[in-house]
């Protein structure tokens, strides 16, 4: 039996990846690309970590049940099925909102979350570098000794993730051009970023260029996780999934970082499904949702899903089902305004998405195809409309409960 | 001590009917394995202690001894729980082991957060920060951090569990005392791995809330640890658990709407930090 490591890199966006079509910021992830199925209309549940990262691994929506911080206890975490299954879990990471003392623990064998490390003042996570150190000592038990059981590993990096202050060497191989201190790419955090201050498209430009040096960096890191997992003989036996859970807005609509709202670059993810025996590389046009990603980690390991699963699994490709794409968010993320937070929505069917906002009872609908830097809202124009309201309107504060 | 409470018949019938379902878990556990089989976990704190009064009632019940119990000595207790198990230990005839990492303890030279160098260790406690992903070359004595708690809690339980050939031990965990237990089981059978026997855990008080166990500490008069009535709510390591509501008893504090696990939860500040500064808060 084989193993299925799930990588997430928190706040990728898709249009980075040389494979999507970007620059040349990821020349390791596009040399895999030719032993991989890279899903080409993959969204996420979600445009922050929260509302993400309950469609990775509990394959739930985000406010499925409620609006509690915790995981809900109704919710099932992929390594909770495959523990009871005995298969090993382990999962490694340093994003505060997936922490043990919000029930992220649950069912992992072993769980890393960092939360006790003490961490640079400015940046508060642990970097990839580190993160690839533990799995290289997880790995030499659990693997060493050339005999191991199928295991479930999950890695995510957070080295993408504001404040932006990559390593000179990374910028100088993303952009030379740009001359910044430390101290002058935390004030620009602090100033710009952090108040989403879009007045001024230089400083957009730069906060850019310094997003795009931590995406170098991370495809070098995501080249040494494959390296660690080769040293210990198991990327041959390994199925290794990667994706983001959101992406990063650089003014495209009217904000910085990620806040509550559903444009492509926060919900349009990559997601690569990589197999290092496969002959071929394949691109798959269909549109799927993370939501499908534990389903089909399943599906690997020849288990079924559980009832709390609502995706499908990827796999057979020739068997997944043609469907729209939902998300869910609350729209005060990533804000400091007090008051109520009010849902937001979206579906995505074909080439269309409509945009749900409660706060003003406000549609947006675009075509992706003539219009794909979602610009032109055509709500109030298009005869699918009122089709995809219905679709959105029963998902809508479905869940009445107390927001405890 | 035991408590002076009035609690109302109603609510005494209310949590006679908890006991009982602890009870049948203990019973089914006590058909399943052989009595040299089981083990007990205890702590001193009021989840083990619920649960070890449990285990005992079915004991003396069928005339038959306490089985083997452990404690895990992490080198930082309150004494008043130290007296508080040395009394029951006395009065209840209880097979105990006090149980250490001897080897991280002498390498910190028995002071708490004393620098304890990783080549120190023996292979064994080595290997055991490798199953972890732990990749530093010190850590600091500290029974609650993450190599702490694994090499003074998780390490010292499995050699628990091999050194006694136990096939099935007690845990006092319930549901609501953490997110992470929401969705355990009464039983849960764990596979052997490298320095893992096989073994089954059973927890008998899931279903108690924090609220039903005071209750029930009060309904039967069970014995707890003085420390709950100064304004603890859960007890751990000495240096790393704080009272929840200075000089109000764990029983008597809003144990509806603040977290049971307040005192303890340093990992928590240290995520809000995180999450602030992050720019979500």
């Amino acid at each position: 039996m084989r193993n299925v490591v799930l990588l997430t890199i928190d706040t990728l966006r898709r249009d980075m990846l040389g494979c999507y079509g970007g620059g040349s910021l990821t020349p390791f992830i596009d040399s895999i690309q030719n032993r991989s199925v890279r899903f080409d209309q993959a969204h996420s549940t979600g445009p922050y970590t929260r509302a993400a990262f309950t469609g990775i691994l509990t394959s739930s929506y985000y406010l499925e049940y409620g609006r509690q911080r915790e995981l809900s206890p109704s919710r099932v975490l992929i390594s909770e099925v495959l523990k009871r299954s005995g298969i090993v879990t382990a999962g490694f990471h340093s994003n505060p909102h997936l922490s043990d003392y919000l029930g992220w623990n649950r069912g992992w064998d072993v769980f890393y979350d960092s939360m006790e490390e003490e961490v640079d003042p400015k940046v508060p996570y642990i970097k990839a570098k580190r993160i690839n150190r533990k799995i290289d000592a997880w790995l030499s038990f659990n693997a060493g000794s050339g005999v191991y059981k199928p295991f479930f590993l999950w890695v995510h990096y957070m080295d993408i993730h504001e404040p932006y202050i990559p390593e000179k060497k990374y910028i100088d191989l993303a952009d030379g051009s740009i001359r910044l201190g430390e101290e002058e790419m935390f004030e620009l955090f602090q100033n710009v970023l952090l108040p989403r201050d879009v007045s001024n498209q230089r400083n957009i430009e730069i906060l850019k260029k310094l997003y795009s040096a931590h995406v170098r960096e991370m495809d070098e890191s995501v080249k040494d996780f494959f390296g660690i997992l080769e040293k210990w003989n198991v990327l041959k036996d390994s199925w290794i999934i990667l994706t983001a859970d959101h992406g990063d807005e650089f003014g495209e609509h009217g904000g910085l970082s990620h806040d509550g709202k559903m444009y492509s670059e926060l919900v349009h993810v990559p997601l690569i499904l990589h197999e290092p025996t496969r002959e071929n590389g394949e691109v798959c046009s269909t549109l799927v949702s993370t939501l499908d990603i534990a389903p089909t980690i399943l599906y690997l390991l020849g288990l079924n899903p559980p009832k709390a699963f609502q995706g499908d699994s990827l796999l057979p490709l020739e068997n997944y089902p043609l469907k729209g794409v939902f998300g869910e968010a609350l729209d005060k993320h990533g804000s400091n305004e007090k008051g109520e937070e009010k849902e937001i929505h979206y579906y995505r069917e074909g080439d269309f998405k409509i945009v749900y906002r409660e706060r003003d009872d406000a549609w947006e609908l675009y075509d992706l195809k003539a219009d794909p830097k979602e610009k032109n809202n055509i709500i109030d124009t298009s005869p699918t409309a009122e089709d995809l309201k219905q679709k959105v309107r029963p998902r809508v504060k479905r869940y009445q409960g107390s927001c405890s | 001590m035991t408590m002076e409470r009035e609690i109302s018949e109603k609510r005494k019938r209310q949590c006679a009917k908890l006991v009982e379902i602890s009870k049948a878990i203990v019973k089914q556990s006590f058909e399943k394995f052989r009595h040299e089989e089981l083990g007990i976990t205890w702590t001193g704190g009021k989840d083990s202690g619920l649960c070890f009064w449990i285990i005992r009632q079915v004991c003396q019940e069928r005339g038959i001894p306490i089985p083997k119990t452990m404690i895990i000595g992490e080198g930082d207790e309150f004494k008043e729980i130290e007296q508080f198990v040395e009394g029951i230990s006395k009065e209840w005839n209880v097979p105990l082991e006090v149980c250490r990492n001897e080897d991280v303890l002498k390498a910190a030279n028995f002071r708490l957060n004393a620098p304890v160098k990783v080549k120190d260790l023996s292979e064994r406690n080595q290997a055991e920060l490798k199953r972890i992903g732990f990749d530093d070359e010190e850590f600091p004595f500290e029974a609650e951090s993450y190599a702490g708690n694994h090499l003074m809690k998780t390490v010292v339980f499995n050699e628990f569990l091999e050194r006694n050939k136990i096939l099935g031990i007690f845990q006092g965990l319930r549901w609501d005392e953490h997110p992470a237990r929401f969705n355990d089981d009464y039983f849960e059978y764990k596979e052997a791995a490298l320095f893992v026997p096989a073994h089954t855990r059973i927890r008998p008080i899931l279903h108690f809330t924090e609220k039903d166990l005071w209750d029930t500490y009060a309904a039967f008069k069970i014995p707890y640890c003085t420390l709950y009535e100064k304004g603890y709510r859960s007890l751990g390591a000495k240096t790393t658990s704080q009272i929840s509501v200075e000089g109000v008893p764990a029983w008597l504090q809003d144990l509806e709407n603040t977290e049971e696990r307040a005192g303890r939860r340093q990992d928590k500040e240290k995520a809000m930090e995180r999450m602030r500064k992050l720019g979500y808060m």
